[in-house]
């Protein structure tokens, strides 16, 4: 990514949204900012994928389940 | 982003100014591809052919082809890194920010900033140089390059925390030169050395 430039949003967030938010940056030891920008870098990759005719899956090995995730 | 850093010209033994980049395009892949593997490549069968090297001396990277990444240019998760000196690539590395986390008990679970290709110019590594009779070009590509990586981990709040697969040629330079710490072998990769950095190995090697 060549163009480093940042730019500033106000980002709403319902109260549940928020201690999610808060809930998982203080588990991944991030920033809400850094989260986010994580979130929407996972967001893009899985979307190009899904694009490309792939699929996602989530696996039990305990249960040998295995269940498609159907994106947006 | 472009920043100059310094790389040691072999030849006179000073340091030359070099850029580091992120701006890679299709082009550079190219490059890659059409100047550095047919080396990679020379390298790799005058070693094949030698009865006195070992398997480990062989570069496992001789059959890589950056071309096939140019539908990751425009990821967000992907993070192409390129030192350029006088006109000519002189190394370059992918960088994933999201997918990977630590496996050291001591941060697992923990974000980091993963290196899944990194590559010097064949005429700056001695390993592949050797066998073909000639001295190497520049030094401290892969240090400068590793660097960046170091840096983009503390940008994204990783705090320097990075791990990598390394190839069997490579882990003397992750393990001696970088520090890393050898986590374990991969057996859903191809049996490599999973390394990893904590943020503390990558305050030290910032500050050497």
């Amino acid at each position: 990514m060549a163009d480093q430039t940042k730019r500033t949003m106000t980002l709403n967030l319902t109260e549940a949204e928020m201690s999610v938010l808060e809930e998982l940056s203080a588990q991944k030891e991030l920033s809400k900012t850094a989260l986010i920008r994580q979130a929407l870098r996972l967001f893009q990759l899985v979307d190009a994928r899904l694009a490309r005719g792939e699929k996602i899956l989530f696996e039990d090995e305990k249960k040998k389940a295995k269940a498609e995730l159907v994106f947006l | 982003m472009r920043i100059p850093v310094e790389i040691k010209d072999n030849s006179t033994g000073e340091l030359v100014q070099a850029h580091l980049f992120d701006a890679i395009t299709v082009e550079h892949f190219t490059e890659t591809h059409e100047e550095w593997r047919p080396i990679v490549r020379a390298a790799a069968s005058k070693l094949a052919a030698s009865t006195t090297a070992a398997n480990i001396d062989i570069p496992g990277h001789f059959h890589w082809d950056w071309r096939r990444k140019e539908g990751q240019l425009n990821l967000l998760a992907i993070h192409f890194y390129g030192i350029e000196h006088l006109g000519k690539l002189q190394g370059m590395m992918k960088l994933e920010s999201v997918g990977h986390v630590c496996r050291l008990p001591a941060q697992q679970g923990k974000p980091l900033i993963y290196i899944d290709y990194f590559e010097v110019a064949p005429w700056n590594v001695k390993q592949i140089m050797a066998p073909l009779g000639k001295p190497t070009k520049y030094s401290s590509v892969g240090t400068r390059l590793f660097e960046a990586a170091v840096r983009l981990s503390i940008e994204e709040g990783f705090k320097g925390r990075v791990a990598l697969h390394s190839l069997s040629a490579s882990e003397r330079f992750y393990l001696e030169v970088c520090k890393m710490t050898p986590v374990g072998r991969d057996s859903g990769k191809q049996n490599l050395l999973w390394c990893e950095f904590t943020p503390e190995q990558a305050q030290n090697f910032i500050k050497d």
